[in-house]
């Protein structure tokens, strides 16, 4: 599994919600997860849960790091 | 296009090679219009999950050959997963739309398969109100001859975490369970065993922790021809 750089964040996430990666690393950085409507991210179909539980992990690891 | 209208589905089976395999994009249609998708994308992943090919589709395409887009693209590349990454208006699917296909072994006397394409990502909007568990699925066999073997394909269509899988056999009240592993876009099939301490295969259960592509699949003895070629059932809430 690779870093999932700004170049992916157009790519959707939740095909339920219509989450991208670049809404969930911005809300992540705003400390603002969930967004409003985006809630039941990953629980619908579930068919993004991995992935979802994957960028959550690493944005939320990179809104931890102080900045430069 | 704005978000409020747009909605995705990906959708995923399997092709192997001497089948005839044809994709019915959109199923649904009224006696005023045919539905079309907005878009739609097809790309063939190897065993490991390696990119083999992304074909942009016309979605006015009624019928789509995907042995013969295989046989162009990917010869000779073993069991290939085919995703079809779709984009629709809400406005022309109010729920979500469906692939069906027709599978048949070339030159074979068997009857041909029809089956509707597994909807792995998308499709199940707050609108629709889905209430089953599509990552919990169970199939229950027949009693049929010994002329037949069956199995399971399941691929993950996620883009950067593995998936994991628990599939349990039952034989008269008897369970084993294997469990499967797979990194992106990649697939197995599972050999289910017949038999167990002299009962017979009854049932098939897959367990992931999200929503894989899995089908249930019979082949005839000695020919491994397809005879059966179908999705699970999902357990309700």
């Amino acid at each position: 599994m690779g870093r999932q750089g700004p170049e992916m964040d157009t790519l959707l996430l939740c095909y339920c919600t219509n989450l991208t990666v670049g809404e969930l690393r911005g809300a992540c950085r705003a400390g603002r997860w969930p967004l409003p409507d985006k809630e039941r991210s990953g629980k619908l179909c579930t068919g993004c849960m991995g992935d979802l539980l994957h960028c959550l992990r690493l944005f939320s690891e990179e809104a931890r790091k102080p900045a430069r | 296009m704005s978000s409020s209208d747009s909605s995705a589905l990906l959708s995923a089976t399997f092709h192997e090679e001497g089948y005839e395999h044809l994709v019915e994009l959109v199923h649904q249609r009224d006696a005023d219009a045919r539905r079309r998708l907005r878009s739609l994308d097809l790309a063939l992943y190897d065993a490991d999950g390696k990119l083999l090919v992304s074909i942009p589709v016309d979605p006015g395409q009624e019928i789509l050959d995907l042995g013969a887009l295989v046989a162009a693209h990917a010869p000779g590349a073993g069991r290939i997963m085919a995703a079809f990454e779709a984009r629709y208006d809400e406005r022309v699917f109010p729920y979500r739309p469906h692939h069906y296909a027709y599978l048949h072994r070339r030159g074979s006397s068997l009857p041909s398969l029809y089956y509707a394409v597994n909807a792995v990502l998308g499709g199940v909007p707050d609108r629709i109100g889905a209430t089953g568990l599509n990552n919990f699925e169970t199939y229950l066999f027949r009693p049929r001859g010994a002329s037949e073997r069956h199995s399971v394909l399941i691929g993950n269509l996620s883009r950067f975490a593995p998936g994991e899988a628990q599939i349990s056999t039952y034989y008269a009240g008897a369970r084993r369970t294997n469990e499967v592993t797979l990194g992106p876009k990649a697939h197995v099939e599972v050999a289910l065993d017949p038999e167990h301490a002299g009962a017979r295969l009854e049932r098939v259960e897959i367990k992931a922790v999200f929503r894989l592509a899995s089908y249930v699949v019979g082949r005839r003895t000695p020919s491994g021809e397809l005879v059966i070629f179908d999705h699970l059932f999902t357990y309700f809430k």
